[in-house]
């Protein structure tokens, strides 16, 4: 039986939290009885190599494991991943079933991994190109929301023609691209916004701009789909330090266990009518980013109202936690990710109509450039 | 003694064979091949331990036989058997087991550094391994077995370091690859190289560029022991992600030249030399000699960043400045250098950029050194952190793992985490923080505050290890009450320089390892107490 890959690391300021979710991700799948597991990890610089999945997370402390052997990785049909340099020169396939996406941020959750699979006709679970890469762009993610009738913040692209936005500061500021919270800044007024952009290095591809609103706390729920659309708990994180404006990095992630061994309300304390309509919201949204596989939606509410802020299409320790009202086991999240991936195709690339009659009428190439 | 009711005394395993000398010739041998296998793994270790340097095995072979009397008489003992077996083979099987079993407290699998069965030290034990099939095979061959089986269990640790020397130019030229590629990849990449060295302070001195830089480049640094020829390849190879603007490499030298080799495929845009101190003298032989080879660091560095308040380095930012480079000089104590980091009564920090005030009342963590700061705001400014923003971040230093780290433990007693250093100066500025330490904790009543260091010294002192560890014992005496030596590598320097201070009245407590001292540190201290963690090392040192 061809095996499982759980895929996790990459050249993103999440790697850390990612090797925690792919390690995470090794072990609850090694617990059942179902196919073997592969651990394949891919390097700040961008290289693959197949690690043990039983490791540690200190043993990435360095850079990449001892033991650690190196792949290549080829996006072409009958690609995929395979040894480098094996014995005599030839080298031996990695034979695939499913590969587990663990990567957050970077190139693992923009849609450049998933490309990289569907060329390589390798089936994986999560987000789809498109899916990834709207997740990814703050921008278009808010403009779909909002051209779909949801509740949004406004939120205009810094220095992208935009003089002045037309709603007054205190304003937060995000990097346009960038799966976590790395990066973000809360500034007075708009001269400053602008002097940051030169100066923060997280806001180089781009910067969006949206009011502040301190009133507003994150609520936060899980949205899977498969077997069918289900919506979970409502999660409020709770910041370590009541000083910081926003729920930041170390916040999320550097309480040791990765996202799930953050601080949390959960389920959150909420009104019902609130509840209700975050989850109808939340079914909304998964239609309109295309989720796949396990997505976190993160809203803001004043506790009355709420709007929608982001999504993350690989969250944090695949956003295991949430799945308390009913308790959902890990390993279920786990298989039921990769049934998904094997049942429903992320791509179906179609020829049809390339039939060759264009080329037939065409003529002589020098003929149309003359 | 258990021991020898159970185990057979080599003395009477010798009486029986000598019945049959030849038989007993080849008992010997056997005898003398077994017991290279512990020994061989004790001195690999040691080996790979000290960086595979050929000649340090046998410095710490020497160390170890001479570590204690018992250690002393066996190793006499060993060559006195392995020479009479030249007349009367059964002796050997004597040396054998010292060999095998010595030096006492020289642990074949290590416990704070474990043997790693890595490509590099399996090269090793294969050629050490063949050396010694060779000198049996030789033996075999001339008709002279027992003997040299005998020479070669003896002499292990020779052997050792042998195949270290053997095996240095196959090394250069694997590693020869892993620099290549570092090279393709600092080229393709491109970020702002930062090269740091200096005897000590240099991974303070890196995070805190790391840290002041972060806001406003996305800068990569070397992990904390990457700071030699492979360790810097492989942190390029590993870590300087596509799109990193600064990297920051700490560089370090166990010799002359080896800088020179990493600056010539990791050439700095900005170099830095953060202090000079006795550090590694036994490989230098002087203080002038480390100079030079720390110097080799400015190459074609177009901007250069000196702690200037040691004149030595200030003659290097002359010698750097008529030479052309951008001369960046930082000090601890003079608001007119380019940058000044100066602390005042109260601890705060003042920062000054060429006499005026960049910014003031800054609060750092106690282990920050004001001229590593000093020199990681230059840096800062090189590479166009806007000093605003600078002055901004300073508030938010954190401070470095095991470098004058103050933490409280269970039982309210404060501990200062000094493990890291290993040179005069930080000690005295360690013994410095325990002082104040000890003073602001909360009074007990009785006013029996205790302030305890606990310290096996420094090492790699060359000539002068003796003394500093003299002075420091000295100087330990004047600040703590009690002093806990660990180890026996400078236990006698200690004792005296913490004996030489009249009236002091500082305890003297002796444990074998950092184990047995935090034992002692837990049952002794309490709320009020403070203890200084200085230095720690690896545990194949006596």
């Amino acid at each position: 039986m061809p095996d499982v890959a759980v895929i996790f690391g990459g050249p993103s300021p999440e790697h850390d939290v990612s090797v925690l979710t792919g390690l995470q991700a090794a072990r609850g799948l090694a617990g059942g009885s179902g196919p073997a597991v592969r651990a394949l990890y891919w390097s700040k610089t961008g290289e693959w190599f197949e690690v043990d999945p039983g490791l540690e997370a200190e043993s990435f402390l360095e850079g990449v494991p001892r033991g650690a052997r190196p792949l290549v990785f080829t996006a072409a049909p009958g690609g995929g991943f395979s040894e480098a340099g094996g014995r005599l020169g030839r080298s031996r396939a990695v034979e695939l079933d499913v590969a587990l996406v663990c990567c957050h941020g970077g190139p693992g959750e923009d849609g450049t991994l998933q490309a990289a699979l569907d060329l390589a006709a390798v089936r994986y679970t999560g987000p789809t190109v498109a899916g990834a890469a709207l997740g990814m762009d703050k921008l278009a993610f808010g403009a779909v929301m909002a051209g779909a009738g949801l509740p949004t913040l406004p939120r205009v692209l810094l220095g992208g023609g935009v003089d002045r936005p037309d709603f007054e500061g205190p304003y937060i500021l995000k990097p346009r691209f960038g799966g976590s919270s790395i990066g973000i800044d809360v500034v007075q007024d708009f001269a400053t916004a602008q002097a940051r952009l030169g100066a923060n290095p997280h806001l180089r591809a781009g910067a969006v701009l949206e009011p502040y609103r301190p009133d507003m706390t994150d609520l936060q729920v899980g949205v899977r789909t498969w077997p069918t659309l289900e919506i979970s708990a409502v999660e409020r994180p709770i910041r370590s330090d009541g000083s910081t404006d926003i729920l930041d990095y170390r916040d999320k992630y550097v309480a040791g266990e990765g996202m799930a061994g953050a601080n949390r309300e959960l389920p959150a304390l909420i009104s019902p009518e609130l509840e209700k309509a975050l989850r109808t919201a939340a079914e909304s949204v998964a239609g309109l980013a295309g989720v796949r596989g396990m997505a976190r939606l993160d809203f803001l509410s004043d506790g009355d109202t709420f709007v929608v802020n982001e999504i993350n299409t690989v969250p944090g320790s695949l956003a295991r936690y949430l799945w308390v009202t009913p308790p959902v086991p890990f390993a279920t999240l786990l298989a039921d990710l990769l049934a998904e991936a094997r049942q429903r195709p992320t791509h179906a690339y179609t020829a049809a109509g390339a039939d060759g009659s264009v080329l037939r009428s065409a003529g002589s190439i020098a003929a149309k450039l003359g | 003694m258990a021991v020898v009711g159970t185990a057979p005394v080599p003395s009477t395993v010798a009486l029986e064979f000598a019945r049959d000398h030849h038989g007993v010739a080849w008992i010997t041998v056997a005898c003398a091949v077994a017991a290279c296998a512990p020994a061989g793994l004790r001195w690999l270790r040691v080996a790979q331990r000290e960086h595979y340097l050929a000649g340090s095995v046998l410095r710490f072979a020497g160390r170890w036989w001479r570590s204690t009397p018992t250690n002393a008489a066996l190793a006499t003992g060993a060559v006195a058997a392995a020479v009479a077996s030249l007349w009367w083979p059964p002796a050997g099987v004597a040396t054998a087991a010292v060999v095998a079993a010595g030096p006492i407290g020289l642990g074949v699998r290590g416990r704070t550094s474990p043997l790693a069965w890595t490509r590099r030290l399996r090269t090793l034990a294969a050629v050490w391994a063949g050396l010694v099939v060779v000198l049996v095979v030789v033996g075999v061959v001339t008709g002279a077995a027992s003997p040299l089986a005998v020479v070669a269990a003896l002499a292990v640790p020779v052997l050792v370091d042998l195949a270290c020397w053997a095996t240095t130019p196959l090394e250069r030229r694997l590693s020869g690859r892993f620099v290549d590629r570092a090279a393709a990849r600092l080229v393709r990449v491109a970020p702002t190289v930062v090269a740091i060295t200096g005897s000590f302070g240099k991974t303070s001195t890196k995070g805190h560029v790391a840290f002041l830089v972060t806001g406003t480049r996305s800068v990569v640094a070397t992990p904390a022991s990457f700071n030699n020829r492979a360790g810097l390849a492989r942190a390029v190879n590993e870590h300087l992600a596509d799109g990193t603007e600064v990297f920051v490499a700490e560089m370090g030298t166990y010799g002359p030249g080896e800088i020179a080799d990493l600056v010539g495929w990791c050439p700095p845009d900005i170099a830095v030399i953060t202090a000079i101190g006795p550090v590694h003298l036994e490989r230098f032989g002087s203080e002038d000699r480390i100079v030079e080879a720390k110097s080799e660091i400015l190459g074609p560095a177009p901007d250069v960043v000196l702690a200037v308040d040691d004149p030595r380095l200030a003659a290097v930012a002359d010698r750097a400045a008529a030479a052309g480079k951008r001369v960046h000089r930082c000090s601890a104590r003079d608001p007119a250098a380019d940058v000044a980091v100066v602390r005042g009564s109260g601890g705060a920090l003042s920062v000054y950029r060429r006499g005026s005030v960049l910014a003031e009342g800054i609060e750092v963590p106690v282990g920050v050194q004001p001229s590593n700061l000093a020199c990681a705001i230059a840096v800062a400014l090189v590479v166009g952190v806007d000093p605003e923003a600078v002055g901004s971040r300073l508030s938010g230093l954190p401070s470095t793992d095991h470098r004058l780290q103050a933490v409280r433990s269970g039982t309210g007693a404060t501990i200062l985490d000094d493990t890291y250093n290993s040179n005069p100066a930080g000690a005295s500025a360690a013994l410095a923080a325990l002082a104040s330490a000890a003073g602001d904790g909360p009074a007990d009543g009785g006013g029996s505050r205790r302030a305890v260091v606990v310290t096996p010294g420094m090492v790699e002192l060359g000539a002068r290890q003796f003394e500093e560890n003299r002075r420091f014992g000295a100087a330990v005496a004047g600040v703590a009450t009690d002093l806990v030596i660990v180890g026996r590598t400078n236990r006698r320097a200690l004792q005296v320089g913490s004996a030489s201070v009249p009236g002091a009245g500082v305890r003297t407590v002796l444990v074998g390892d950092r184990p047995e001292a935090v034992t002692w540190v837990r049952e002794h201290l309490g709320p009020g107490d403070a203890v200084l963690y200085e230095n720690d090392l690896p545990d194949h040192y006596p």
